[in-house]
């Protein structure tokens, strides 16, 4: 049997006081796509509870899937009711650079928002594109956490691709969602050579075959998916190492037990559970758990 | 709690899959790190081999692990490369195989009443589980023609899937998913209160899936312990014991 204790402890809890959980990628609201039952806020701030999630970092469903504007100012507000269990991204949408110039000129000023967030698979936009550089230059002057969507062999978020705008934009901190799902080999290697790119652990567990989806992926283009996932977690510890991994659920999709069970039934150590879990995450998000701020 | 998982893999793959088990006996260590009790297994040859080697070779790789529950896969009669439809069952019935296994996409035949008419009505009648991986609507188009097909599916793919399989569960009561796959937040809670806990089966997905996932998960699902239970194994030995061969 697994000999973890705190492999134990959230079987036998569901969470854990000495090795809680900090998610870095969640959202907030329904998704026109799927039937998310958590998605009712109330409803998350349970999952939080049962699953002991001191904190998540969040993006509004709306802000990525048609209304950047109305979106982000939505997670405003529930930031601003839960400062103590959300943080926010603000969402980029490449396609609309006017929008993107007057929400930089005003992001100082608010309030719970650690970085932005691309999601270029579905706003059909290269994150090489010039058109994100505003953004990019503006989180790499104030030092802000980047979280880019990445998928295996994807024309615009592939991993070799985050790989080069990381480079780019040194000083910023770039989070690979899903670790560039299917391409492990170069997502991991980029993490383990960028001192800036991070490993975001969200969805990775499942294996992902969209070609069994009968409606498709929603996007133009069926991204790949790793077939066989077991062990990638060690992997990316033995490669790139625990202090570039952190945890991710996507929650209110999926659940944070399924992906904190994938962590503390890996062949790491307690150490690299930590890591993973919330230590990472506290480095990354600093002053930002602070709510008295 | 009993963990009887319902799809786990073993046996050698052509690409890289940084931990699976080669053999029963690593298959054995993986369930016992995670506290799994019983298996329904396969063998990677019967889905990259042809079926009837892969079914050879499981009953000898199993043999004496009792925890190792063994499934065949099966493929269309009209080609003649897997037994007669009366042999496959007593084989099965001699073998103590009470379930079975089809890979549609691997194996490239359709899943509707032209290929698997002679067949299914057959496994209906004798209530004999199908573990089905293949999308919805091709399961769907399948129960369509054979309704009371005692059927367990549900690794989908990817995106949340409940808008195509809740329809599929109301209409045809022996469908089941399995769990490995069903990993949206609250999901077996709200199959629970809508279905009730008998038409889930736990299943750890492995090597597919990372191991310990889907287990956490159902150990932490806010749901009854009786319904725990149920989804965690014991569905699972009722659809096998419910299997007629003889």
């Amino acid at each position: 049997m697994n000999p973890s204790p705190i492999a134990r402890e959230y079987l036998e809890k569901g969470r854990s006081v000495a090795c809680p959980i900090i998610d870095m990628h969640g959202h907030i609201g329904p998704f026109y796509g799927a039937y998310l039952p958590s998605a009712p806020l109330d409803r998350m701030l349970r999952s939080l509870e049962r699953c002991g999630v001191q904190r998540i970092v969040c993006s509004h469903h709306v802000a990525i899937s048609y209304d950047v504007e109305r979106g982000n100012a939505l997670i405003q507000d529930v930031i601003d009711a839960h400062p103590d269990k959300f943080l926010g991204y603000w969402v980029i949408n490449p396609n609309y650079p006017d929008i993107i110039e007057k929400d930089l000129r005003t992001f100082d000023q608010r309030r719970g928002f650690v970085g932005i967030k691309f999601w270029p698979d579905y706003h059909l936009v290269p994150v090489t594109s010039p058109k994100y550089a505003p953004a990019l230059e503006y989180a790499n002057e104030h030092d802000l956490l980047v979280m880019v969507h990445t998928w295996g062999e994807s024309p615009f978020d592939a991993p070799g691709l985050v790989g080069q705008i990381a480079q780019r934009y040194p000083k910023a901190r770039f989070l690979m969602a899903h670790c560039g799902h299917g391409e492990w080999e170069t997502a991991v290697s980029i993490a383990r050579d960028l001192p800036n790119i991070y490993l975001d652990l969200t969805s990775v567990p499942n294996p992902h075959d969209f070609t069994l989806m009968p409606g498709g992926s929603l996007m133009p283009r069926a991204p790949v998916g790793g077939a066989q996932v077991n062990g990638i977690i060690e992997y990316m510890v033995e490669t790139a190492g625990s202090k570039k991994v952190v945890f991710g659920s996507d929650l209110p999709w999926y659940s944070q037990h399924y992906h904190a069970g994938a962590i503390l039934f890996a062949r790491i150590t307690d150490e690299a559970r930590h890591d993973i879990l919330h230590r990472n995450a506290e480095r990354l998000l600093g002053r930002h758990l602070d709510v008295t701020r | 709690m009993r963990f009887f998982d319902c799809t786990c893999g073993f046996g050698p793959y052509r690409t890289q899959v940084f931990r699976f088990a080669r053999t029963a006996a690593e298959l054995l260590e993986e369930m016992d790190f995670c506290g799994i009790d019983q298996v329904l297994v396969y063998h990677t040859a019967q889905r990259f081999d042809m079926p009837a080697v892969g079914n050879d070779l499981l009953l000898k790789e199993v043999d004496g692990h009792s925890r190792l529950i063994p499934t065949w896969t099966i493929l269309p009669s009209q080609t003649g490369e897997q037994p007669s439809l009366e042999r496959l069952l007593s084989a099965m019935n001699e073998y103590g195989v009470r379930a079975l296994r089809l890979f549609p996409e691997d194996h490239r035949y359709f899943l509707d009443d032209i290929t698997w008419g002679d067949q299914m009505a057959v496994y209906m009648e004798r209530r004999i589980p199908l573990f089905i991986k293949t999308s919805l609507d091709k399961i769907g188009n399948l129960l369509r023609a054979f309704p009371d097909l005692v059927v367990v599916t549900g690794t989908q793919g990817s995106n949340p899937l409940d808008r195509y399989a809740w329809p599929l569960i109301e209409k045809y009561p022996n469908l089941h998913l399995e769990t490995a796959g069903y990993l949206v937040d609250g999901i077996i809670e709200a199959f629970c209160q809508r279905y009730g806990a008998g038409r889930l089966i736990f299943s750890s997905g492995f090597p597919d899936h990372a191991n310990g996932a889907a287990l956490l998960m159902l150990a932490q699902a806010d749901i009854s312990e009786n319904e725990r239970q149920a989804i965690a194994g014991d569905n699972l030995s009722r659809l096998l014991a419910e299997a007629i061969l003889e």
